[in-house]
């Protein structure tokens, strides 16, 4: 036999995790029907509570004591223990076969419907769920279609659905105490590492990953050595995460003896290495997390990432965006608050498209001309006469901004073969770049 | 001067030609790519790459990591001729020979790079320890690793070894010039200790192509 209890705030309603938690306190399954209203299933709680009356007075009680008031309903089906909790004196039980009477005098606004079935049974007529329960369900079926039989099934207290239990978040943190004080980094990296398994278990265990992790060593003394790090990649595996925290703390270690340690990790939906099965695989996150680490203290983090257009016509106009986390579609994402040009700027695969290399910065050069064209130049990195050439091919633009730019660029070809671009920026000549 | 006037894009350009070229770098083995300035070999490497980021069916193709010793990569060519920005890892070095030799070897020993590049350039000299400990880095995986320099060094355990060779500009107009089209680029082995066109199976001219690459506008 199904009984439904409904805790429906009548304060408060910030509290509502709070009137979950009550709820929870009381039974495994919990419904959270939003807007300080809560459902639990009360069948099978006899045994610890008693009878209905009497688990209805103690979850009043209980929500009182969390400092919540609540009314409390008790009936056969979610709908009718709403009508007992809201219409109810505050602990309201309807024995099992009373929600059509119980429910037979309340409003039609009880139940939820579409904007268009709540007008036509206004125009109908009908005020109360029973009179709703009463019409006949054929001819119902007839005007108001499977929408409005199923309104009039909650009505009668007919609700077959099961509750769509809730479960708290669980928190992912681990700690421990050191009994002896930790003098040195490798075992407070070993005691991480093992709270590190114990986290990714738990996370592993759900389908989750963590794209962040906190620890807090607490020092002799009363202090408290904290940091946090952000991994290229959700991880699920320990020895990923120890490697990083070993990595983190060698660049940064506490300053004293550790007595305690907590580690927590940001839980986040773990996406998959490989999309399907015809696409080729990504790097492993675990392997990627820590080699993006490496390289980031190896180059710096302004000098690595992803290739990307900004949306600007100035010359070799690009940044460095995210890789692989989140995995953007094909040209598409965002660097650096600018729009960035991709599928438009990416040529069919099939064009066999010639190569600029970059000169970065561009090197000065001093350019020879000779009726307005260059013939020869000179700079550190190039020199020689010049035996064929075109252009200028001027451009410019952010004139509105307080960094305007200007330049005429040249394609020419040196004595030696070099292809090369030229550039006059309007007061110099330098190289950007070697066609290759 | 004799300079060739075109008035459209050349028909050198054969997708057959260059597919079989892309498909000759073996996995899990040291290439290298070896040329001059203007030669083709940038513009081979970016070939290479848009073939790998586009391989998938899917959202994704292979992903490339390019350790740019010289910071030369222009993303601009790189899609332009194909290349799905979104899976290639640039790491840029900063002409520091030593970090663009660390970066790569780190990247070579991470699993899932469909393709690793270490473009040196100029670069160098590279001691012939760093290309072994390369070869080592990606030995049995399915990782593609490609080192390009300017010039072949004796000694290296790289498998396959093409060489560049500029053969011409192509140049659009009647005098004066109007725009540069392109260039045309010989590329030959040099070396395959995996392929029947080594020099050693084959005559020496057989494993050679003549491509000609456009510039895109």
């Amino acid at each position: 036999m199904m009984r439904i209890a409904c805790l429906l705030m009548t304060n408060e309603p910030a509290a509502h995790t709070t009137l979950l938690q009550v709820a929870l306190a009381h039974s495994p399954r919990v419904e959270d029907a939003g807007g300080g209203c809560v459902y639990l299933d009360a069948a099978g709680l006899r045994s610890l509570f008693g009878d209905d009356a009497t688990l209805a007075d103690r979850l009043r009680e209980a929500a009182t004591a969390a400092g919540l008031a609540v009314r409390v309903g008790i009936a056969a089906s979610r709908i009718g223990a709403l009508a007992a909790a809201r219409f109810g004196s505050g602990a309201t039980v309807v024995e099992p076969g009373g929600d059509a009477a119980a429910l037979a005098t309340a409003p039609l606004a009880l139940l939820t419907l579409s904007e268009a079935l709540a007008t036509r049974l206004s125009r109908w007529g009908l005020r109360t769920l029973g009179e709703l329960a009463a019409l006949p369900t054929a001819g119902l079926f007839e005007r108001a279609g499977a929408e409005g039989v199923q309104a009039q099934r909650l009505a009668r207290g007919e609700d077959p659905r099961p509750l769509a239990s809730w479960r708290p978040e669980p928190a992912f943190e681990e700690s421990v105490d050191c009994e002896w004080g930790l003098e040195t980094l490798e075992p407070v990296v070993e005691r991480l590492g093992e709270l590190a398994a114990r986290l990714c278990g738990r996370l592993g265990a759900r389908g989750l990953a963590a794209d962040g992790f906190e620890w807090i060593c607490r020092l002799a003394g009363g202090r408290a050595h904290e940091g946090a790090l952000t991994p290229a990649v959700p991880l699920t595996e320990a020895t990923a995460v120890t490697g990083l925290l070993r990595l983190a703390l060698e660049a940064r270690p506490p300053r004293g003896i550790v007595e305690g340690l907590t580690l927590r990790a940001r839980p986040t939906r773990a996406a998959p290495a490989q999309e399907s099965l015809t696409d080729p695989s990504r790097p492993s996150p675990r392997f990627l997390a820590a080699t993006m680490n490496r390289l980031v203290a190896l180059v710096g983090s302004d000098r690595i990432g992803a290739p990307a257009l900004l949306d600007s016509h100035r010359p070799d106009a690009v940044g460095l965006g995210a890789y692989a986390s989140p995995s953007p579609r094909r040209g598409e994402g965002r660097v650096r608050g600018s729009e960035v040009r991709g599928s438009e700027a990416r040529g069919s695969g099939n064009a066999p498209v010639l190569a600029l290399r970059r000169l970065r910065p561009p090197a000065p050069a001093a350019v020879t001309l000779a009726s307005g064209r260059p013939v020869a130049m000179r700079s550190s990195r190039l020199a020689g006469r010049i035996v064929a050439g075109v252009g200028p091919w001027r451009s410019s633009g952010e004139w509105w901004t307080q960094q305007p730019w200007l330049q005429d660029e040249w394609d020419v070809e040196l004595a030696d073969g070099t292809l090369c671009r030229l550039a006059h920026d309007g007061s110099a000549w330098h190289i950007a770049g070697i066609y290759d | 001067m004799g300079v060739p006037i075109e008035s459209s894009p050349p028909p050198g350009w054969e997708r057959e030609g260059i597919d079989s070229l892309l498909g000759m770098f073996p996995p899990g083995r040291l290439s290298e790519i070896v040329g001059p300035r203007s030669s083709g070999a940038s513009s081979l490497l970016l070939a290479l790459i848009a073939r790998i980021t586009t391989s998938g069916s899917g959202e994704g193709g292979g992903q490339v990591a390019f350790v740019d010793g010289m910071d030369a990569l222009d993303p601009a060519s790189t899609a332009a001729a194909g290349a799905d920005l979104s899976a290639l890892l640039w790491v840029r070095c900063g002409g520091r020979l030593r970090v663009a030799l660390s970066a790569a070897d780190l990247l070579a020993r991470c699993p899932g790079f469909a393709l690793v590049v270490l473009d040196l350039d100029e670069l160098g000299p590279v001691p012939p320890s760093a290309y072994i400990r390369l070869q080592r880095a990606v030995e049995g995986t399915p990782t593609t690793l490609i080192v390009r320099s300017e010039r072949h060094r004796e000694g290296t355990p790289a498998s396959l070894v093409l060489a560049t060779r500029r053969l011409a500009p192509r140049w659009m107009g009647l005098r004066p010039l109007t725009r540069l089209a392109g260039l045309r680029s010989e590329i030959s082995i040099s070396r395959s200790r995996l392929h029947p066109l080594s020099p050693l199976g084959r005559g020496q001219g057989e494993g050679s192509w003549t491509l000609d690459w456009t510039l895109s506008q």
